[in-house]
């Protein structure tokens, strides 16, 4: 038998009442099936980054931290800087968590945060060019996971938008012989809009937003939606080996633009406490 | 005239035996067995213990004790230039360096067959942050109720222009003359962990070790409060005797 | 009347000098005690102990636990126990000695993810703990909400010959079954349990501090006896 990634076992009495709670509109914590769990954001925790936040979504927590670089731009790309989301899930985060290099979970859970960001066009990567084809700036948006308890896509992803829209960076200077000068004040990086993903779990006949860790261990499939401020549609990755309904999708559609409206007032006003 | 030392005040304004403004905390993680968090200067440094748990695969085990498995990890955003995420060798070295200064104060044989890990993830880096790592873990493994002879605690001492100082932060670690990290079992009085980076006078090591030590003190008081601020807090607040 | 002193202590703090026996998570070194874990250390005439508020479960032969089916082959059931080491539980122990594998499929008895009360009828610190499910009371667990408290607070929640547990199920009317494990059943109405596990929380919260009987019984709204 190949070796399984060991993985929580729900019992199967507390899934039973689960199941019972959902038919009535509830979950085992007390929520609605659309509630959120308490989002906490602190900015600016990092202060050796050029942006940070710590977000916490119930139990789970993740830090995400930004670091600005100047380097090469990719060749097929030379009018645009570069943007590179990278998140680890810390062995220190769950007993599931094994150290190592990043498994399909952590690969895929990055790309779906960065992509997120990159299609929402929140940070205008043309604005960060210095010297066409030669030397752009580079956005390294790192987060470490520290405790699991359910959709690290949505608490990682408020964490990136959050580090970023707080993003502080040394202007530069392109000089006449073509250097690069650090001035000694500190700018923004160019964004605009806030993407807000909206992560559904669907456990037999019903939809859950922010499922937490035993509901992701009985889930049977998953779909994350992620919208900026129009309400525009801008990201989506479904999960899981389970299917959903036309009807499913349009309702999460739907849910996420109004649950990610929502989310976008606490996140402008976690971002608003910040210098 | 001396860059790092000016009239016995050091860069930060502190004295030469003064320690970094500091502060510890125990249980604030929900999924590990243990956990504590430590700021020391800017070092901010957060500790998981797993275990006792099983081994995989089970021939890795030892059939009288328990393996002690170690990992101490920088966040990419934790320093002044980002670090991939990967293991350096830095980081493998340290891993090291700190299982050897915890396990003895572990009662390794209570636990046959079985693992203990210790995650440390250092998430801004100041200098000084393998101390401040096993100060804080020493408290994730007491969390964690693994029975230990003593805590450990540790504290580096080093020379800067020509001073023996206490606790040298990122600058003088990276500019002074030399490092010396020391972790110690304070109630035992044996050392656990003695490292050291640059030339030292034999008097300047007595100097420095006994800086270290007298820093391990003070931070062990600090310890001893964040655990009996976590457990025995209802019953401080109360100011109840016992009955 | 033999006084018992009491101190809260850490791990390598001196608890006491003297003449004493050397109890539970304490070590001697010349005539000191010391402490080894994180909890109220106790002396006396009977000795020196520390009863610690932190800790895994380390399974005991005849301890009642409550555990989770996690896998199964041919012959055996792998049982989380919330300990350091799974648990097992033999099909000859269940369907008797002549059972052979292949026989039955284990799965139609106990499936993974069912919960069983068992005792531990073997462990030692060269094997895996051993269940059985034979006897009264123990076998699969089909009803109740199940909670998790740390295991060192299940003598607390117990009480001194049942008193605890008997107080919060009178004044709940809930049935609890207490797993050595620190896993808990409880079974009753819901408003009763929902009042049972705030009790349990309250134990497991303030287990080391006086008066605790007084203030489960507060809570539940008994009428405190002399």
């Amino acid at each position: 038998m190949a070796a399984a990634k060991r993985s929580f076992i729900m019992e199967h009495l507390r899934k039973s009442h689960m199941i019972e709670l959902l038919a009535k509109g509830s979950r085992l914590d007390g929520r609605s099936l659309l509630d959120y769990r308490p989002i906490d954001i602190k900015c600016n925790i990092i202060q050796k980054a050029n942006g940070s936040a710590q977000v916490s979504l119930g139990n789970t927590q993740v830090i995400a931290g930004v670091k600005i670089e100047v380097g090469a731009p990719f060749p097929d790309t030379p009018d645009k800087g570069l943007l590179v989301v990278n998140a680890e899930i810390l062995p220190l985060a769950s007993p599931y968590a094994e150290p190592g290099p990043p498994d399909e979970d952590a690969i895929e859970l990055s790309r779906v945060v960065d992509r997120g960001v990159r299609e929402s066009g929140m940070v205008d990567l043309s604005k960060l060019v210095l010297i066409p084809g030669q030397k752009v700036r580079a956005i390294f948006v790192d987060v470490s996971v520290l405790n699991v308890d359910g959709n690290l896509i949505d608490a990682t992803s408020y964490a990136v938008v959050s580090a970023l829209l707080t993003t502080k960076m040394p202007e530069l200077e392109v000089t006449e012989n073509g250097e690069i000068k650090e001035k000694s004040n500190l700018i923004p990086l160019p964004v605009s809009s806030i993407p807000v993903s909206v992560t559904f779990a669907r456990i037999g006949e019903a939809m859950v937003v922010d499922p937490d860790s035993e509901e992701e261990a009985v889930m049977d499939a998953r779909i994350t939606l992620t919208t900026v401020g129009e309400g525009h549609l801008c990201a989506g990755q479904k999960g899981l080996a389970g299917g959903l309904t036309y009807e499913q999708i349009m309702f999460a559609a739907e849910t996420a633009k109004i649950k990610g409206q929502e989310i976008r007032e606490i996140i402008k006003k976690a971002i608003s406490g910040v210098g | 005239m001396s860059k790092l030392i000016n009239d016995g005040i050091r860069v930060d304004g502190r004295r030469a035996d003064e320690l970094r403004p500091y502060r510890l905390e125990v249980g604030v993680l929900k999924n590990a067995d243990g956990s504590a968090y430590i700021e020391l200067g800017k070092n901010k440094i957060i500790v998981a213990v797993y275990g006792p748990k099983e081994v995989h695969p089970k021939h890795l085990s030892l059939p009288d004790r328990c393996v002690l498995r170690c990992r101490y990890h920088m966040s990419p955003f934790s320093t002044d230039v980002r670090k991939t995420p990967a293991p350096s060798r830095r980081e493998i070295e340290i891993s090291k360096v700190i299982r050897e200064a915890l396990e003895p104060a572990i009662l390794v044989g209570e636990y046959p067959r079985t693992a203990i890990d210790i995650f440390l993830e250092v998430l801004q880096s100041d200098g000084g942050s393998r101390c401040a790592g096993i100060t804080a873990a020493s408290l994730a493994l007491a969390d964690a109720g693994i029975s230990m002879y003593d805590l450990v605690v540790a504290c580096a001492a080093g020379k800067v222009d020509g001073t023996m100082v206490l606790d040298l932060s990122d600058i003088e670690d990276k500019e002074g003359e030399a490092d010396m990290p020391v972790a110690v079992m304070p109630n035992l009085n044996v050392i656990t962990l003695l490292q050291l980076d640059g030339i030292l006078t034999h008097e300047e090591f007595k100097q420095g070790l006994d800086l270290a030590l007298a820093g391990c003190m003070k931070l062990y008081e600090a310890q001893r409060k964040a655990l009996m601020e976590r457990y025995f807090k209802t019953a401080l607040n109360q100011q109840q005797e016992v009955e | 009347m033999p006084e018992v002193k009491r101190k809260y202590v850490i791990p390598g703090e001196l608890i006491t000098e003297g003449n004493y026996r050397l109890l539970a998570n304490v070590l001697k070194r010349e005539n000191k005690f010391y402490a080894t874990r994180v909890g109220l250390a106790e002396y006396g005439q009977e000795g020196v102990r520390v009863i610690p508020l932190t800790g895994p479960y380390i399974p005991r032969v005849d301890d009642l636990v409550i555990g989770k089916i996690v896998d199964y082959s041919a012959f055996v059931w792998e049982v989380d126990i919330n300990s350091c080491f799974l648990a097992y539980l033999s099909a000859k122990s269940v369907y008797g000695k002549n059972f052979t594998p292949g026989q039955e499929s284990l799965v139609k008895k106990f499936d993974i993810g069912d919960l069983i009360a068992a005792v531990v009828t073997a462990f030692d610190r060269t094997r895996d703990p051993i269940l059985s499910v034979s006897g009264p009371g123990l076998g699969k667990i089909t009803k109740g909400e199940v909670i998790k408290i740390s295991p060192t607070k299940v003598p607390r929640l117990i009480g001194k010959k049942g008193s605890m547990i008997r107080t919060i199920e009178s004044g709940t009317g809930c049935k609890l079954t207490i797993g050595q494990n620190g896993v808990i059943v409880v079974v009753g109405r819901p408003e009763g349990i929902i009042r049972a596990v705030r009790a349990i929380r309250l134990v497991e919260e303030e287990a080391h501090l006086a008066d605790l009987t007084q203030k489960v019984q507060s809570m539940l709204g008994i009428n405190q006896s002399e």
